[in-house]
């Protein structure tokens, strides 16, 4: 009978505290997203837009914080990822993130959900006074006078430098990578003539292109590009290759831990779909030569988890990782 | 545009924020703000602009502006504060104020380094907006001659212009300290072939040696020591009535003030070096070219000028890159960089045709904040001078926590501490053996663009050294380095001093 009884009180016990839950409904109270990258930068401001937009569908205040520092921001991670798995709390991120294992973070990417936003596709352009007017100009040129032709994208092991990599393996090009502080150093190096070859992002370059002061070649992605009434042809058309390599896309968007209740987690995924086809976010996308993902759940996390692998193994090669990726169990793709 | 439309454009925006409350209390509230921020050790020019560009997110893009431009303008020239005052600069670019202004302000002349170190910075503002408005494509065509091999030169001619004119005995000495700075910038992952250096394993080395906690360190630790030691007595109270330095003693250094903005907007033009070398370069090139440089370094007023004068032209000299082709020219200017571009703003090339007129604003802004500066400082000064009447057996414990916290602040690590607090141990000796410091923060300020420039202009020229004399600017910056070095040396001096017997 005591037995009976106990069972019962459980059972009233756990019926009871789910239809509380069910009566709270997610979310109830501010989100807060924490934003591992500096105000102004791309995954902030991209934050901004596509938060103001779920705030609003969501009928809540979603207060986004910036928590920089640490390396592949460390620090805002860890933020995120210390408060409870309640959907209450997101990280506003980027692909560069993918590195912090390999950097001594505790956790790999798997350890998040993501909703990526999207971002610009990367572009490989030429100096104008250079005689390269198409892209088999260039690797032609390369083949026959290998590491004469200086290419700059950004630093070493960003998301440029692994382009630059993909590409010339892809398309057996053979550039001298130079190394330059992040991607506007890597173009003003263009603008001096030092270097002949850039692959930054389109959004990088855009002004430069329009201004004449660079050439646009191809696009690192599958598919042609237009900026200001000019298509820019896919690397992928002349050199078939390339696509075992690319494309290696910047991916802003935020994350949630894994461990967030199912539930929440649909609420947060239909409010997400709903925001990027605001306007808003579709002329945040046009301003900022975006391409809009949408991706969320586990198609986004393919996309995260390959990145991880690309990044932690490239910086494993140049002999920057802290932690080796295979002691971590990332997988070299 | 023609130059018409650009005045109406200018007088239009400073009609509109003289006319607006809102915005006229923002721009005081902020310079005021920012001047607060460049005076407190710990808490740079970038780390304010930074900070209220998250706050600027709701506002208009032209009010953002006000607010974004009136900070920058305040905190470079808020070092000048604690410079002067307490002789710990409160930002690198007011490191060569101290030599000058602390003197000056042991002599009793606290007031009127102030009323000189506000008018000049006002001065240097105001000459820089002129510079962009008018010479914007101009430098900018300038600026692209600089390639790794001229950015190498250039830092390492900051190194040594500031250990040769930094140092009360031998030239060697401030070189060596140089060299000590330049060695502690090689510590950490090194940026082009990200292979840690010099880092014995330990990790938090391996981001590398800040320069805050360095520069407070190195700035902070040794003079507190040194105050709390000596028991000084307060310096006589300044005359108050002379904090607004009279136009005479203005006008007769016109010359001095022309050449020294030249320098700072020249300097802030060039992308990725700012303020602090600026201020420098203009200290040298005062002290090289003065009638009398022995004066410099007991409280001598034109030191103050060249160097006020200078870091503040700079901002104006930063917008031209920042403006015209999208490039930071100094690292506050990459924080506003990243503010345009929230704003929806993209500098660049087609700046001028996307938002013709933005330009202008901006000069317009500059203008007004410079004003806002001028007058802050002027009401400030009198009242920042009594600090120096607290004992200081009161005042530099204050000091001593306010270092502790600036270097905790920057990124909230502890590890800062570790790093501030020996490197204030170190160069309290350094200094009593008569070794001087600016230079070892110049090193390490400058240390790392030396290094990866010099390597990386090595990669493009796949070893050779020859650009090094091919390239017409690298050739003239090889030239200043090699003179500066000889005109150094006792054999030079020796001969100077004989043939100066002889004719006498």
């Amino acid at each position: 009978m005591k037995k009976i009884l106990l069972a019962l009180m459980m059972v009233s016990l756990t019926v009871g505290s789910i239809f509380a839950q069910a009566q709270q409904e997610y979310p109830s109270r501010d989100i807060t997203d924490i934003v591992v990258w500096g105000a102004g930068g791309g995954t902030d401001s991209c934050n901004r837009i596509i938060m103001e937009e779920m705030g609003k569908v969501l009928d809540v205040n979603i207060n986004v914080n910036n928590v920089t520092g640490g390396k592949a921001g460390m620090i805002g991670m860890t933020e995120a990822y210390n408060k409870p798995a309640d959907g209450y709390t997101l990280c506003g991120l980027s692909e560069s993130n993918t590195t912090a294992a390999v950097y001594g973070w505790d956790h790999t990417m798997d350890v998040w959900d993501f909703f990526i936003v999207g971002g610009s596709p990367d572009i490989l352009s030429v100096t104008p006074d250079s005689p390269y007017q198409t892209l088999e100009d260039l690797v032609k040129a390369s083949i026959s006078n290998p590491n004469s032709i200086k290419a700059g994208a950004g630093g070493p092991g960003s998301i440029h430098h692994l382009n630059l990599l993909a590409f010339m393996e892809g398309s057996g090009a053979q550039l001298a990578f130079i190394p330059y502080d992040g991607s506007a150093g890597s173009q003003n190096a263009a603008m001096t003539g030092e270097i002949t070859v850039v692959i930054t992002s389109v959004a990088e370059q855009a002004e430069m292109i329009k201004a004449g002061k660079l050439r646009p070649l191809a696009m690192m992605t599958p598919d042609a590009y237009t900026l200001a009434s000019t298509t820019i042809p896919s690397s992928f058309d002349m050199y078939p290759e390339l696509s075992n390599f690319l494309p290696l896309g910047q991916q802003i968007g935020f994350a949630v831990r894994a461990d967030v209740p199912e539930a929440n987690k649909t609420i947060l995924e239909n409010a997400f779909s709903e925001a990027m086809q605001s306007d808003a976010v579709k002329a945040f996308g046009e301003q900022h030569y975006y391409n809009l993902s949408g991706k969320y759940g586990e198609e986004a996390k393919e996309i995260f988890k390959n990145l991880e692998s690309k990044f932690s193994w490239t910086l494993s090669d140049l002999g920057s990782a802290e932690v080796d990726p295979a002691t971590l169990g990332i997988a070299r793709k | 545009m023609n130059i018409l439309n650009q005045f109406s454009v200018f007088f239009t925006q400073i009609g509109s924020i003289l006319t607006s409350p809102g915005q006229l209390l923002l721009l005081f509230g902020c310079t005021f703000m920012g001047i607060i921020f460049g005076a407190l050790p710990g808490l740079t020019a970038t780390l304010g602009v930074a900070l209220l560009t998250t706050l600027t997110y709701g506002m208009s893009l032209n009010v953002a502006m006000v607010a974004l431009m009136a900070i920058y303008v305040g905190a470079v020239y808020g070092g000048s504060f604690s410079a002067i005052t307490l002789n710990i600069p409160g930002t690198a670019a007011s490191a060569a104020t101290a030599m000058e202004g602390y003197p000056m302000a042991k002599k009793g002349l606290a007031g009127k380094a102030l009323g000189l170190t506000t008018t000049a910075s006002a001065i240097g503002t105001v000459f820089s907006i002129l510079f962009v408005v008018v010479f914007i494509p101009l430098i900018s065509e300038l600026a692209l001659q600089f390639t790794s091999v001229e950015y190498f030169l250039l830092a390492f001619f900051g190194i040594q212009i500031s250990g040769s004119i930094s140092c009360p005995d031998t030239v060697q000495k401030g070189w060596l300290a140089g060299f000590f700075g330049l060695f502690l910038a090689m510590v950490g992952t090194d940026s082009l072939q990200v292979y840690p250096r010099f880092t014995l394993g330990y990790y938090p080395l391996e981001g590398g040696i800040e320069v805050v906690p360095v520069l407070i360190g190195a700035f902070g630790i040794p003079q507190i020591i040194q105050v709390l030691k000596e028991q000084q007595a307060p310096p006589k109270a300044t005359k108050l009535d002379k904090i607004i330095p009279s136009w005479k003693s203005i006008g007769k250094r016109l010359g001095h003030i022309v050449r020294s903005a030249l320098i700072g907007v020249g300097i802030g033009s060039v992308p990725g070096i700012g303020e602090d070398i600026a201020a420098w370069v203009s200290y040298g090139t005062a002290k090289g070219t003065s009638k009398h440089p022995e004066e410099y370094g007991t409280g001598c007023e034109e030191g103050i000028i060249a160097t006020e004068v200078a870091n503040n032209a700079c901002i104006g000299g930063a917008m031209i890159p920042l403006l015209s082709m999208g490039i930071p020219g100094s690292p506050p200017a990459a924080m506003l960089l990243g503010a345009l571009l929230l704003h929806g703003v993209s500098p660049g090339p087609m700046l001028q045709i996307d938002r013709p007129g933005f330009i202008t604003e901006v000069a317009a802004i500059l203008l007004l904040a410079s004003f806002a500066m001028w007058f802050c400082g002027i009401f400030l000064a009198p009242r920042v001078v009594k600090i120096l009447q607290v004992p200081p057996a009161l005042f530099m414990p204050v000091v001593g926590i306010l270092c502790i916290i600036g270097s905790y602040a920057l990124g909230l690590k502890i590890f800062n501490l570790y790093l501030m607090i020996p490197m204030g141990v170190i160069t309290y000796y350094l200094v009593k053996y008569g070794f001087p410091v600016p230079p070892l923060v110049i090193g390490v300020i400058l240390g790392k663009m030396a290094d990866a420039n010099l390597r990386r202009g090595l990669m493009v020229s796949e070893g050779s050294l020859k650009p090094f004399f091919t390239r017409p600017v690298a050739l003239i910056l090889i030239i200043v380095i090699f003179v500066t070095f000889i005109t150094n040396t006792s054999m030079y001096q020796n001969f100077k001093a004989r043939r100066k017997a002889k004719k006498a």
